[in-house]
């Protein structure tokens, strides 16, 4: 057989699919032509054997590879219309989600503020949360009987007292891991750590609760200055609550820092200037002057190093720690009036996040 | 602690125009913080925090001098007032016989007193019972107010003694710590009996007639009799004072004070000051000399700083002079040598101890927000610890958020009921030793009972699926308990359910072939049944079904990081085709689908997976996939394979085969 006859025979197969499908209006219709033509038995499958008879089989198998697109286009296209032929679909209906829980809002926070840190290299820890005396209060340079510990409101636990340990007491602060940072890196700098643990004080109102989550920040290293610290604040700033957020030191009191400092953020609504307005005449209710108090940093203290093995002549450091829950509710929208929320298990709260 | 400072009494002391707006700002920056400014009275009245080490700006007089050293860093015109008392005291009247004071250098640092004689019992003038009350404190009338006004305005708490109570039981002081079981009443009528230690003033009889530096007793106090005073004032060693206070719970402002080491040095400023205030609002006359002794006079320590080590703190290098002059403004002397600054603090400055203290002062002064701010360009730590995976805990946080389940922060500490609900007997719990509420006592051993009650609160939700990541306690003895991490997960849906989402967790880390051994007898949570979470040689945890007909699980979290890979094991994909089919067994009651299918699936080679598609009743519907690498399985190839796979069950489990094969 010629090239020439052989393409007719191909033709009226196309010709013959067309017609078909012209009165194909279901999708299995267009299923069944499929069969009926490019099928195991289907006219073109049969069709294609023939090639062996063609004088000109490499002309006439790049027909057939034309033709079978064709085919399969025209299949293509019949099926989409046919689809168009289903029963009509109301498009605004509401959707219908999948039931979906949420992570917590303060594993939320703890994780940006992980994922914040780990960028400029800390490293996440964990420490006891049931910790001796020694790692809570006397390695940071707060001997026994301390009035600096009355700020800490703290839970004892019913167990013997350690001779070298000291008392069992429930981690007041997540500064417990300074000196057990110190321990795990053999006293060896470079030191980056932050620590994100649950804390404990016996206290409880609106804006405290008897357990609470605090993250410490750790570095020490040669040639580390208060400018390595107010950088790591301001850059947790900007992150944490966005572009132009601002940090700030003010001179405070920790035993285990020298010098002590007290941490503002400004205001992301009246960005520090306690006004809404240029003009000064609307005062910011989100804010009491601008900036917002959150916690405590400092350059760590000589006897804290000490305690950790670490020469203080030959390096420096600096810490900063505050509550998670004061942190991330100071974003603007997550203003709670009592964060005791947080703890109470009520899904009409935890479904919002 | 907090001071309230009224506007008007710290300009008594200090020359400035600036504004309180502009003193709240400033100082608020480089000393104390000014929190907030009330309107009390008609005047601004600043609410400073000052730190524990600070006591030396407990005053209006100490606010006066950080203020004046700070408002001139910031070019604003500032002098701190100098004191004009009179300091030469002497006898105005036929002199009264001073007490006999006998002094124990060991807890008293020095004993300064007078006596006035011939107090008028005038009402406090309206100025001070204004600055008394813009202060909180009570007003009752002179005498008394003068001694809690003095303390205010300098610093060093005083006492007034009725002169006339104390002569009557024989004029002694023996400043000596107490025996236990000792009895003394305060002022106010509370009575106390002493544990032994604390430090109190008795008389020649052995009676307690003070507790010096906290707070003053009944049978030496001023009443309406009283017509001569002894102004005193001790200085007793702080941890004495702390002690006693703390342990009888008295916490004065008197006590609060001295046991932050007040300068000792004050005290005389603060008796010419109140002698000052007797004479004008009581017409009291000086009736003796002054009697100081003052064994505890100690010399300021130099502190030796190292140039270099300022610009260790800061990042950068301040001229010499400029360390000088702001070392000099707050009270110390200096001086340098060889690139090396020693510094004598003031007697009032005991928390210059250290070079650090110094760099605090300077840098302070100078400014903290006068210093750049910067990243550390110091080499990244890369020490990590190997018992966290902080990763795989938030993977299985968001998975299970993702398929429905809420999770939940509850508390570490659980009352007696919920710690019972553990199944661990109570006295197997670490208790705390001063809990704050009843219901947060004991350390739990296990999340399932808070989870639970989570579920009964919130009653509402029609079925509801919670999880917590948290640390149980397990007491060990002579050392920290054991702290292990838990995941647990509590759900009102069924079993399986709960069984299928932990096995989805376990697929999140490519873990197959998680086995649960039910286990009889266990205690755990009070449970109905409960099995044991095995992953090979593993156990990871349990699941159980607990009496209220909810399912939990815990699971280990450390022995989840056993087992967890970061990755698959690929096979390659089959180019032979699978056979698939139904097979529906009816199995006796209680019979353990899971031993079934282990079963099943071991009775032939070319079986390679059996599923369980749907159970109705006893009977048990089986999907049965076939296969093998070579070649493509006709139905001839199949038939042993099936044959062998429904004897197994016939013999083992007694199963009957529903239909023909």
């Amino acid at each position: 057989m010629t090239t020439a006859e052989y393409s007719q025979k191909l033709d009226t197969v196309v010709t013959e699919l067309k017609t078909a499908l012209q009165s194909a209006t279901s999708s299995e219709t267009v299923e069944a032509l499929k069969t009926e033509y490019l099928g195991k038995k289907g006219s073109f499958t049969l069709l294609s054997k023939q090639i062996k008879d063609v004088d000109d089989k490499k002309e006439a198998g790049q027909l057939l590879n034309t033709t079978k697109q064709t085919l399969e286009d025209m299949l293509a296209t019949a099926r989409t219309t046919a689809a168009k032929k289903l029963a009509w679909i109301d498009l605004t209906m509401p959707g219908k989600k999948p039931e979906v829980g949420h992570t917590h809002p303060v594993s939320q926070a703890m994780e940006e503020i992980t994922h914040i840190f780990e960028q400029i290299g800390f490293t996440r820890v964990r420490y006891p949360e049931v910790d001796w005396d020694h790692y809570v209060f006397e390695a940071l340079n707060m001997p026994k009987s301390h009035p600096a510990r009355d700020e800490w409101e703290t839970f004892f636990v019913d167990a013997p007292v350690d001779n070298q340990m000291g008392k069992m007491v429930l981690t007041t602060h997540t500064s417990n891991g300074q000196v057990r940072e110190m321990e795990r890196l053999n006293s060896q700098p470079p030191i980056r750590m932050i620590n994100i643990a649950r804390c404990y004080r016996r206290q409880q109102d609106a804006t405290h609760t008897q357990m609470f989550h605090q993250f410490e920040g750790l570095v020490v290293d040669k040639g580390i200055t208060i400018q390595h610290l107010k950088g790591t604040l301001d850059y947790f700033a900007e992150q944490f609550y966005g572009p132009g957020t601002k940090s700030r030191i003010r001179p405070f009191h920790f035993q285990f820092t020298e010098p002590s400092f007290e941490v503002d953020f400004s205001c992301q609504i009246c960005h520090g200037t306690g006004y809404l307005d240029d003009a000064e005449t609307q005062k910011c209710r989100f804010c009491k002057s601008g900036w917002h108090e959150v916690g405590g940093a400092g350059m760590v203290h000589p006897n804290v190093l000490k305690a950790g093995g670490i020469d203080p002549d030959e390096y420096t450091g600096f810490a900063f720690g505050w509550g998670i829950e004061r942190t991330y509710t100071l974003k603007e929208g997550l203003n709670l009036d009592d964060i005791r929320l947080l703890y109470s298990g009520d899904l009409r709260f935890l479904h919002q996040f | 602690m907090n001071i309230l400072i009224p506007h008007t009494w710290l300009k008594e002391h200090l020359e400035t125009e600036a504004d309180p707006k502009t003193i709240q700002k400033n100082v608020s920056l480089c000393g104390p913080s000014v929190e907030r400014i009330y309107d009390i009275e008609g005047d601004n009245v600043y609410d400073i925090e000052v730190t524990t080490n600070r006591v030396d700006s407990m005053s209006v007089r100490g606010i006066a001098r950080e203020t004046a050293v700070i408002l001139k860093q910031f070019d604003i015109k500032a002098e701190l007032k100098p004191l004009t008392l009179l300091e030469d005291l002497q006898p105005e009247v036929e002199p009264l016989p001073l007490p006999k004071i006998i002094n124990d250098p060991e807890l008293s640092k020095r004993v300064i007193c007078v006596v006035l004689q011939g107090v008028k019992r005038n009402p406090t003038p309206e100025w001070m019972a204004k600055r008394l009350l813009q202060t909180e404190q009570n007003v009752h009338d002179a005498v008394i107010d003068i001694t809690n006004y003095v303390t205010h305005e300098l610093g060093h708490p005083c006492h007034a003694f009725d002169y006339d109570k104390l002569m009557n039981t024989g004029g002694e002081i023996n400043i000596v710590e107490a025996k236990s079981n000792e009895t003394f009443t305060t002022l106010d009528g509370n009575e106390f009996t002493t544990v032994g230690g604390e430090v109190v003033f008795k008389n020649g009889e052995g009676e307690i007639i003070d507790l010096p530096s906290i707070k003053g007793t009944v049978n030496t106090s001023i009443d309406d009799s009283t017509q001569n005073v002894l102004l005193l004032l001790e200085s007793i060693t702080a941890e004495k004072v702390r002690f006693a206070s703390m342990t009888h719970a008295i916490r004065t402002t008197a006590a609060q004070l001295m046991e932050k080491h007040v300068d000792p040095e004050l005290a005389k400023t603060v008796l010419l000051r109140g002698v000052e205030l007797y004479r004008e609002l009581c017409e009291a006359k000086i009736a003796s000399p002054i009697y100081d002794d003052f064994p505890g006079k100690v010399e300021p320590t130099p502190v030796i700083v190292p140039l270099h080590r300022i610009t260790d703190y800061l990042g950068l290098t301040i001229e010499t002079d400029r360390i000088v002059s702001i070392l000099e403004t707050l009270g110390c002397t200096t001086t340098v040598s060889d690139e090396v600054l020693t510094v004598t603090p003031p007697t009032f400055r005991p928390d210059i101890a250290i070079p650090a203290d110094v760099i605090e002062e300077i840098a302070r002064i100078y400014g903290y927000h006068n210093l750049p701010s910067t990243l550390m360009d110091t080499p990244i730590p890369t020490t990590k610890p190997s018992d966290v995976d902080f990763v795989l805990e938030n993977r299985i946080k968001h998975f299970l958020a993702n398929i429905g389940w809420q999770e939940i922060y509850s508390y570490s500490m659980v009352s007696e009921a919920i710690a019972k609900q553990s199944g661990y007997a109570l006295d197997g719990h670490l208790a705390l030793q001063n809990p704050l509420t009843d219901d947060r006592i004991y350390m739990r051993r296990s999340l399932v009972p808070s989870l639970e009650e989570i579920i009964a609160q919130n009653a509402r939700e029609e079925h509801l699926s919670v999880f917590e990541i948290a640390n149980v306690y397990h007491p060990l003895a002579h050392q920290l308990p054991s702290q292990e991490l838990m995941l647990t997960m509590v759900s009102t849906d069924q079993y399986t359910t709960v069984k299928g989402a932990l096995e989805a967790v376990m697929c999140q880390f490519f873990v197959e072939n998680v086995k649960v051994k039910p286990i009889d007898g266990s205690h755990l949570c009070n449970s109905v049944q409960c099995g044991e979470v095995w992953v090979g040689n593993n156990l990871l945890g349990s699941i159980m079904v607990l009496p209220t007909g909810h399912t939990a699980a815990e699971l280990q979290i450390s022995q989840l990081m056993k087992v967890a890979q970061k990755h698959p094991t690929y096979h390659s994909i089959p180019k032979t085709a699978e056979v698939r089919e139904d097979i529906t067994l009816t199995l006796p009651e209680k019979t353990l689908v899971g031993e079934v299918i282990k079963t099943l699936q071991s009775s032939h080679e070319l079986i390679t997976s059996i599923e369980l598609k749907d159970v109705y009743h006893q009977n048990y519907t089986f999907a049965i996939t076939y296969w093998q690498p070579e070649e493509n399985l006709s139905s001839a190839d199949v038939e042993p394979a099936r044959k062998a796979l429904v004897e197994a069950a016939e013999a083992q489990y007694s199963a009957q085969l529903v239909g023909e094969i």
